[in-house]
């Protein structure tokens, strides 16, 4: 009986791998239908995190649907691999972020603020010589946020960061050991919305100890980032930057000059225009938590929101 | 500035010596985290080394317990227990305990074994039952190896306590934790003095419980041109 058994469970993983290989073939053969004739051939980078691949597919699915051939290359690595390689034209784009981009062109100058709009105007200005744009930034941004969470949020009613001016002295904010001395952070927050916390809590930037002493209200907001994929599951709610403290890290599609016709243009603008924050959380969560594939979860969002009907 | 003069203002400056992150109450926390864990760790570990030492049984067990406790990076089951337990002392009482048994382990067991079986003889035939002779005779003379592993055990309790800083706990290492992040050298450095001298603090003051605990006698027993003596004599 135990050899009969354990034949059973050891023929499983076969017959899986068997089904899969089916599959695969079967997906392999539809393969990628472009639209009406091919418009050209574009290389799609992307950072080494989830979130960029999910970015690359939306907008390298969008212009393969408007009939251009588009090849990715996904999870490249970290800007100091991303931006030499556009530089030199190995690839032709790569889903930016506005802020962070620009330090990384001006060499770290301080220019960026708030405004999305100002900052994405001075890195255009530092790519303009490289042979490079910036396309139009998204509403959809992966920067420094505070949570509360939905509790805290009804109690005190909270929406936005100056809401909490008010009600700061009741409360703890809790993030990593530098943020009393960073002025994104703890300063920041006192000099621009005029908060002043009860305490702060020295915990870890946007990691499991900031979760947990919300979820436990040792601290009752927390240091996160807006785009974070598990801030739903944890019932967080990120205040609305109402001052702009904290610099515009918009997503913006990053362009060989070479490549951006106004008809691509006009394609990855659409993209990035009806893009929110939220999305980008939801998106996020089905490849980080739930272990879905950045391409499928991609197309899900197209279909879902009509851009390929 | 040097390094030394930048870390002897910080000490200087009044603002580190009150309030919620100032010297006392990092102290406090300190002694508080290790206490608690040395504490329990004693009253797990003491039972244990004496039982095993009196009886001369399961020795390997003794050793294993304590080689295995050696093992186990202190880093490594705090992030465990965090997982587990969450946020809080939990974690950190768990690691640093686990680290505060294998030498007091060790040390109870050798200190009782090592008591003369002429002396536990002696003690027989003067009529002491079990328990009596294991308290006022074999104890009294086991008390010098089993405080000794009891200060080693304090000793890298105090200085591992720094990691609870790792998990949102207090104590010194808050400071070399919170320093470093704020590139705030002259804090790390501080704090790590502040470690090593409740380091040192502990190592002297436990030695002066051991000294009145030791009974007198046996203190000249141990006294070095005793001990050589008898050594001349047996050999």
């Amino acid at each position: 009986m135990i050899r009969k058994h354990r034949s059973t469970w050891l023929l499983a993983p076969v017959a899986a791998l068997a089904a899969l290989a089916i599959l695969a073939a079967a997906c392999g053969s539809t393969g990628t239908s472009g639209g009406t004739t091919n418009k050209g051939t574009l290389t799609i980078a992307g950072f080494d995190f989830a979130e960029s691949s999910i970015l690359g597919q939306l907008y390298g699915q969008e212009l393969a649907h408007n009939g251009y051939t588009v090849n990715y290359k996904a999870r490249l690595g970290k800007r100091e691999v991303v931006a030499p390689a556009i530089k030199a034209g190995q690839i032709d784009m790569y889903p930016g972020y506005a802020a962070t981009d620009l330090e990384y062109y001006n060499s770290a100058a301080g220019e960026a603020t708030g405004d999305v709009t100002a900052t994405v105007q001075k890195l255009n200005a530092r790519l303009q010589p490289l042979g490079l744009e910036a396309l139009t930034p998204s509403p959809a941004v992966d920067q420094n946020a505070f949570a509360v969470t939905k509790a805290t949020a009804t109690k005190y009613n909270l929406s936005k960061l100056s809401d909490l001016a008010a009600v700061g002295s009741e409360l703890v904010l809790g993030a990593g050991p530098e943020c009393p001395t960073r002025p994104f952070c703890q300063p920041g927050l006192e000099k621009t919305y005029g908060i002043h916390f009860k305490s702060f809590k020295s915990l870890d930037t946007d990691g499991p100890l900031t979760r947990a002493a919300l979820a436990n209200n040792t601290i009752q907001v927390g240091l996160v980032f807006s785009s974070d994929s598990d801030l739903n599951k944890l019932g967080l709610v990120v205040l609305q930057d109402d001052k702009h403290l904290e610099n515009a890290d918009n997503v913006v599609p990053i362009i060989r000059t070479k490549v951006a016709t106004n008809d691509a243009k006009s394609i990855l603008n659409k993209v990035s225009s009806n893009l929110t924050t939220a999305q980008l959380v939801t998106l996020n969560g089905q490849v980080e938590l739930l272990h879905q594939d950045a391409d499928a979860v991609a197309r899900a969002y197209l279909q879902q929101h009509n851009y390929f009907s | 500035m040097s390094v030394l003069e930048s870390v002897w203002n910080w000490f200087g400056d009044p603002a580190h010596w009150h309030g919620p992150d100032g010297i006392p109450t990092r102290l406090v926390e300190h002694l508080q985290l290790s206490g608690e864990s040395v504490l329990l760790g004693a009253l797990i570990a003491l039972p244990l080394g004496i039982a095993l030492g009196h009886y001369g049984r399961f020795g390997n067990l003794a050793i294993n317990i304590s080689n295995v406790g050696r093992a186990l990076p202190s880093f490594g089951i705090l992030v465990i227990a965090f997982q587990v337990f969450g946020l809080g002392e939990l974690p950190i009482i768990l690691a640093l305990t686990a680290l505060a048994i294998p030498p007091i382990v060790t040390n109870s067991y050798v200190a009782l074994r090592e008591v003369d079986p002429d002396i536990k003889d002696a003690a027989r035939g003067m009529g002491y039952r079990e328990l009596p002779q294991l308290l006022r005779v074999e104890l009294p003379l086991a008390v010098p190896l089993i405080m000794a592993g009891v200060r080693t055990s304090a000793v890298q309790v105090v200085a591992t306590a720094t990691l609870a800083a790792l998990i949102a706990g207090g104590g010194f290492g808050r400071y070399i934790v919170d320093g470093f992040a704020q590139l705030n050298y002259s804090m790390t450095i501080a704090g790590a003095v502040l470690v090593a001298l409740l380091a040192l603090a502990t190592e002297l003051s436990l030695s002066g419980v051991e000294r009145l605990l030791v009974p007198r006698g046996i203190r000249l027993l141990m006294a070095p041109s005793l001990r050589r003596a008898s050594t001349f004599k047996v050999a």
